[in-house]
């Protein structure tokens, strides 16, 4: 494939993952911090937030299966996963959590326990198209090209 | 200021991820930075002697919360610019009656960073 489809295939994804609501306006301030002296940046941050968010998932899994609930634990680990994925611009993953706290601020628990699923699933398809985002990105720049930027 | 005349600027927050975020904002600015990850580490800066002109301060964090941390801080004679940032929009009495100068809630971004810093004069 050649740089200019490359990019071109770059874009829609990109444009796709904001119309989809995966991604918000702060997926692009931190693409804006990425320059010539922290090219790496993005992806950085991302796999950070691949490995918190992983772990916070499997811990708050791992407390729902328990045969008491520490539901304050749960709402600890929902609480940091808000401000990561606010943070790097996941909007689904960021309502999701938002949703859990208000069912947990009523004291409904079978509404936190419903937004554990969602809040998995919204999680693996968050990775699984920004991995092919970046995928992507090593494509266009291996061509020789460069990332087209987003305005929104 | 500090004794420099660099600003220097404390980043207290238990996330790495956020830490990069926000070191990264302020290195735009050509700000020095150190980083810990709670509010007891922040606490230990300053009575090792360190000094700053600023605090990014989260709330949640273990061992010794945001809250807590500033009101440590401004009873130890500490005045310097402490900015709370969280997603806990409820907590923002808690960090003014604290001694916060600025409650700003997450995600943070570049120009509303600007903007304070600007407010605080650090900005040319």
């Amino acid at each position: 494939m050649d740089v200019s489809m490359l990019q071109r295939t770059y874009t829609d994804l990109l444009t796709s993952l904001f119309r989809e609501g995966i991604l918000n306006q702060q997926f692009i301030e931190l693409q804006q911090l990425q320059d010539e002296n922290n090219p790496g940046f993005v992806n950085e941050v991302v796999s950070l937030f691949f490995e918190d968010a992983g772990r916070l998932i499997t811990e708050l899994i791992s407390n729902f299966n328990q045969q008491a609930v520490d539901y304050k634990k749960v709402d600890a680990y929902v609480h940091q996963l808000k401000g990561s994925s606010a943070s790097i611009g996941a909007e689904k993953i960021r309502s999701v959590c938002q949703t859990f706290r208000e069912y947990y601020d009523k004291n409904d628990i079978q509404g936190c326990y419903n937004c554990i699923q969602p809040l998995k699933q919204e999680f693996m398809t968050f990775k699984s198209k920004l991995e092919a985002l970046f995928a992507l990105e090593q494509q266009i720049v291996a061509a020789g090209g460069s990332i087209p930027m987003m305005r929104h | 200021m500090a004794s420099s005349q660099v600003v220097k600027a404390l980043i207290v927050d238990d996330n790495a991820m956020i830490r990069r975020i926000h070191m990264t904002m302020l290195f735009r600015f050509g700000f020095e930075i150190t980083e810990v990850e709670d509010g007891k580490k922040a606490i230990d800066q300053f009575l090792d002697g360190n000094e700053y002109d600023l605090v990014l301060m989260d709330k949640e964090m273990p061992n010794m919360d945001g809250v807590e941390a500033t009101r440590t801080l401004r009873g130890m004679g500490i005045s310097t610019k402490i900015v709370a940032i969280t997603t806990d929009s409820n907590s923002m009495g808690a960090f003014l009656d604290a001694g916060a100068d600025e409650f700003i809630l997450k995600p943070l971004n570049f120009p509303a960073l600007a903007d304070i810093l600007k407010g605080f004069n650090f900005l040319n």
